[in-house]
């Protein structure tokens, strides 16, 4: 699949502060591309340089084969972005806001309408934004991105102040979107559990690195298989199973088994099952643990000394 | 470039600067009004209006500037609008010229206003007390000649002005630099380096001291330097990253 976005290297320094270091993503085209980090990772610095709003001191930023630093204008013309402060004018409605973006961007004033469809604000489009709750200021951020349809959609942080049932509509939205009108999604967030739910493919960023990218179900298939099972006395058999596998953990849900890369799930639980029967402990449930992206993403960052300031949502 | 200027103009529209425009010529309005009403004998219309002129040059020009360029600035600081404007495909330089043309537009129309109500309030005052009426007829063109040099003098101030405005997301800077460069150029309007302050360069045009005449227009029209700080104040802008 050819890239809507390609990053080479990409580093920048603030002084003697590194905060992105040698960045090379590739977000395919009709992706939609979960980019997790904690806060101050680097998230935002390097969707600034995508968007061309910060210089790389090292490294390229390429939008469908453009330069953004040789072609900026028309690299930015494929670009629509919803960006942490909206820079919405309070004293405008949300209409006389998105009609600033049309003029600006040169497209016909029935795109302000069309937008506003999509984003179901027709019915507020003619209120002061200074009036508007942040999740509606969101929406609006939205709808102005897509204004002119550009075929990439650089998203920070989309879900931020939505209640749940908007945030619930944004995932819906912007699941579909890659399909309805073939763009290319990429989308900043701490938000693990939301970005599982949308994300067809995700690169993590640690210190302002990438410390992992690939397509989500393939990084999750990469994982070794875990059993989850609960027992009537966990701790006894925590140290019957300590025999047959690596060390179990315990965690809220019961005794966590991690088994070797390419094991069986299904045969080891019923080896783990049997040892434990024959022990004379009760099994209560055993099988399979789902693997989340929140596994990897504690895997790709556990060389991290810092506690992790990210949400599983 | 039409585009860009008619999006800050509907900005600036839905603003507080047609109140801003109208408060500096107001206030002279109103000073004119009550000058010429207390009055004891008849004063020359050319005199009347350079003084209107006068007032309008040595304070409330660049204290307006200030507050026209700061207000011009946060239209965009505020709201953080600038992430959102420089990462449009439209060239960044004709955002901060849009904002330099409509600075530049708004002083003449300030300045125009100022000789409209100036005269409005002293034929007003003329009116309620006949015998202050001037002798002789306004000569019109000398007027806007000399208000048309004090607009060109007024460039320099205005580019620096319009920079530490867009520079700083906070007013206070613009806000100190324009209360500051006005105070000095007040109080010390025949010191001999003031002629250098471009906060007084506008005021220097009715000087009787022709060297001052003379070295603010050979700076500001001749030199050319307050367009051409105009022009780097866009330039400069237009490169530098907004973090």
């Amino acid at each position: 699949m050819p890239a809507a976005i390609e990053t080479e290297g990409l580093t920048r320094s603030f002084d003697a502060f590194l905060a992105v270091d040698g960045v090379s993503m590739t977000v395919p085209e009709r992706a939609v591309y979960g980019f997790l980090g904690r806060n101050g990772a680097g998230k935002t610095t390097t969707l600034k340089m995508v968007l061309g709003l910060l210089r790389p001191t090292a490294g390229a930023v390429r939008i469908h084969g453009l330069d953004v630093a040789r072609e900026r204008i028309a690299a930015a013309r494929k670009i629509g972005a919803l960006l942490e402060a909206h820079g919405f004018y309070a004293n405008l409605t949300g209409a006389q806001n998105l009609s600033l973006t049309a003029t600006l961007l040169g497209v016909p004033a029935t795109e302000v309408d069309r937008v506003l469809e999509v984003v179901e604000m027709r019915a507020d489009a003619g209120r002061r934004v200074g009036g508007y709750s942040l999740g509606m200021r969101q929406r609006l951020g939205l709808a102005r991105a897509m204004l002119g349809a550009p075929p990439v959609l650089v998203l920070d942080e989309p879900t931020n102040g939505l209640d749940p049932d908007g945030i619930a509509d944004m995932r819906q939205f912007l699941k579909r979107l890659p399909e309805r009108a073939g763009a290319t999604v990429l989308l900043s967030s701490h938000l693990l559990g939301e970005i599982e739910q949308i994300a067809s493919h995700v690169g993590v960023v640690s210190d302002g690195r990438l410390v992992l990218e690939g397509e989500l179900s393939r990084l999750k298939a990469g994982l070794a298989p875990e059993i989850l099972l609960r027992t009537d006395d966990d701790r006894r058999a925590a140290g019957l199973l300590a025999q047959h596998a690596p060390a179990p953990v315990a965690t809220e849900a019961g005794l966590v088994v991690a088994l070797r890369p390419g094991a069986d799930p299904d045969q080891s639980a019923a080896t783990l099952n049997r040892a434990l029967v024959q022990a004379g402990l009760a099994v209560f449930a055993i099988g399979p643990r789902a693997r989340s992206l929140e596994d990897i993403y504690r895997q790709v960052t556990v060389s991290d000394q810092r506690q992790p300031q990210i949400e599983a949502a | 470039m039409l585009a860009v200027l008619s999006v800050e103009l509907r900005k600036l529209n839905r603003s507080l600067a047609p109140v801003l425009v109208l408060a500096g010529p107001g206030l002279v309005a109103l000073l004119t009004f009550f000058i010429v009403l207390n009055g004891r004998r008849a004063t020359p219309w050319d005199r009347l209006m350079e003084g209107v002129s006068g007032v309008w040059a040595v304070f409330l020009l660049p204290m307006s500037v200030t507050a026209l360029t700061a207000l011009v600035a946060q239209i965009e600081h505020g709201p953080r609008a600038w992430d959102h404007l420089r990462a449009l495909p439209v060239p960044r330089w004709r955002f901060y010229a849009a904002k330099a043309i409509c600075a530049v537009a708004l002083v003449v129309i300030m300045t125009a206003l100022t000789l409209l109500l100036g005269w409005a309030s002293a034929a007003a005052a003329i009116t309620l007390k006949p015998a202050v009426a001037p002798p002789a007829a306004l000569d019109l063109s000398k007027l806007l000649l000399l208000n048309g040099k004090v607009v060109i003098a007024a460039l320099l101030l205005i580019a620096i002005q319009l920079w530490t405005a867009l520079r700083f997301s906070s007013f206070v800077p613009a806000l100190a630099l324009g209360i500051g460069g006005t105070f000095f150029s007040v109080m010390a309007t025949r010191a001999k380096a003031g002629v250098f302050s471009p906060w007084q360069m506008p005021f220097n045009m009715f000087s009787p001291e022709a060297w001052r005449v003379d070295t603010a227009l050979a700076l500001a029209l001749g030199g050319g330097l307050g367009a051409m700080a105009l022009v780097a104040v866009v330039l400069h802008l237009a490169r530098r990253e907004v973090l």
